[in-house]
């Protein structure tokens, strides 16, 4: 029997219409199992879907600890635990990030020896599998040894969910040489140079983001935040910029006619709503975190990864990454 | 699960072992690294490991108090190891 996946219905800005819709296609278009976890008198109609119930809802906005202590009959709390007892095979949520990774590490807890769990986001390459960047966010401050892990956890993740053999580690820097960076950086270069069982690069900087000379890019949870925002920001900047240009006069709008079949789904690629959002690593369950602005197809992409990683056994991968004596 | 964790907690010392067993299993490191007087933030201890360590207490505690429960907003309150045993002692009647 497959598990079917837990989806807060309540978490997003476009919650729950859009959240339902999702999971709807996700179903009929990629054949997905999902359970639906939200409070019934605010969903609407579940569209057919199967419904767990609860009574709360956790706010954008809430204070992510607390809110978790305080709701526990929350849509988050709950899918939190429909993995932790077995009956989800994952869960994924575009609600508060900071309640949702604060749910999914109370519920499911840490796989053994790990320091703290950290958040990846794909980075899309041109042409090839996407770069993962860890830590996107969720420790601001780390230690060398925490790097290393989370070096360790999303080199597993990558090699499972990209199907890449022995994934490249780059250490982000600011420069290539091991010489280079603050004395974070400098003791973490020397761990992972040492490390057993790790394809490590060296440094990587920060035009090497896109395309990316690695599978795997480790630094901090605030670099790594700053980092992606400034991408972000970087494409959406450049993107308006083309479509202004392009909208200048007849001929360059005629120019545009013929680039957008050619543009667009390059363009698509590079979307939060393609690449289905981002993943929790090093806990004991899978929690795939979707952009707060997700809409039905980044919900049916998100519901997609999180299948994905199931069946690539993620979290058994990040367990002997941790602990190899354990396999 | 410790011998700390386990056994009926009749007095400080007593606690103590269990804030440290347990604040030890969350940070991946031993009950004698956790000093009574280090403050959480000298342990690495963020705002998510309190979280989780104030969790397993109510858990280990409810067992020997029925609905052990701690407030969320004293937590601001609690900045180290002695603060949380003095906190958790007070609330048990603890000597």
């Amino acid at each position: 029997m497959t598990l079917p996946i837990a989806l807060d219905a309540m978490g997003g800005d476009f919650a729950p219409s859009l959240i339902i819709q999702g999971a709807r296609r996700a179903v009929d278009e990629l054949g997905l199992e999902v359970t639906l976890v939200g409070v019934p008198e605010l969903m609407g109609d579940p569209m057919g879907l199967p419904v767990v119930a609860c009574t709360e809802v956790i706010a954008m906005d809430d204070e992510p600890g607390s809110s978790v202590r305080k709701k526990k009959d929350s849509s988050l709390v709950r899918a939190a635990e429909l993995v932790r007892d077995g009956h989800a095979s994952a869960m994924v949520s575009a609600g508060n990030t900071g309640a949702t990774m604060a749910s999914a590490l109370l519920r499911m807890g840490r796989l053994p020896g790990v320091l703290r769990p950290c958040i990846a986001t794909p980075i899309p390459n041109p042409g090839r599998a996407p770069s993962t960047m860890v830590d996107a966010g969720a420790n601001a401050e780390c230690t060398p040894e925490m790097l290393v892990q989370f070096a360790q956890l999303a080199a597993a993740f990558a090699g499972a969910r990209f199907n890449i053999d022995a994934p490249s580690v780059g250490l982000l820097s600011i420069g290539e040489e091991s010489s280079k960076g603050n004395p974070l950086v400098k003791a973490t270069h020397e761990l992972l140079a040492a490390t057993e069982n790790l394809n490590f690069f060296g440094n990587v900087e920060g035009r090497d983001l896109i395309p990316a000379p690695v599978d795997v890019i480790v630094t901090d949870g605030f670099t790594g935040n700053v980092a992606l925002k400034t991408l972000e920001g970087a494409f959406k900047f450049v993107f308006s910029t083309v479509l202004k240009v392009i909208d200048t006069n007849d001929e360059t709008r005629k120019a545009g006619e013929a680039l957008f079949p050619y543009l667009l789904p390059e363009a698509h690629t590079l979307t939060p709503e393609y690449q289905g959002g981002a993943m929790l690593l090093g806990l004991n369950g899978l929690c795939v975190i979707s952009h707060g602005s997700s809409n039905d197809t980044a919900i049916m992409n998100a519901l997609r990864v999180a299948s994905e990683m199931h069946n690539a056994g993620v979290v058994e991968k990040m367990r002997l990454a941790i602990r190899p004596d354990q396999g | 699960m410790t011998d700390a964790d386990n056994n009926s907690i009749t007095d400080r010392a007593g606690l103590l072992a269990l804030v440290k067993s347990q604040l030890a299993e969350i940070l991946e490191t031993t009950p004698d690294e956790i000093l009574e007087d280090a403050p959480f933030a000298d342990l690495g201890a963020d705002s998510l490991a309190l979280i989780e360590l104030v969790e397993a207490l109510e858990e280990v505690l409810s067992a020997q108090v029925a609905g052990f429960h701690i407030d969320d907003e004293d937590l601001e309150d609690l900045t180290s190891v002695n603060d949380a045993v003095s906190y958790v002692a007070a609330k048990l009647n603890l000597a």
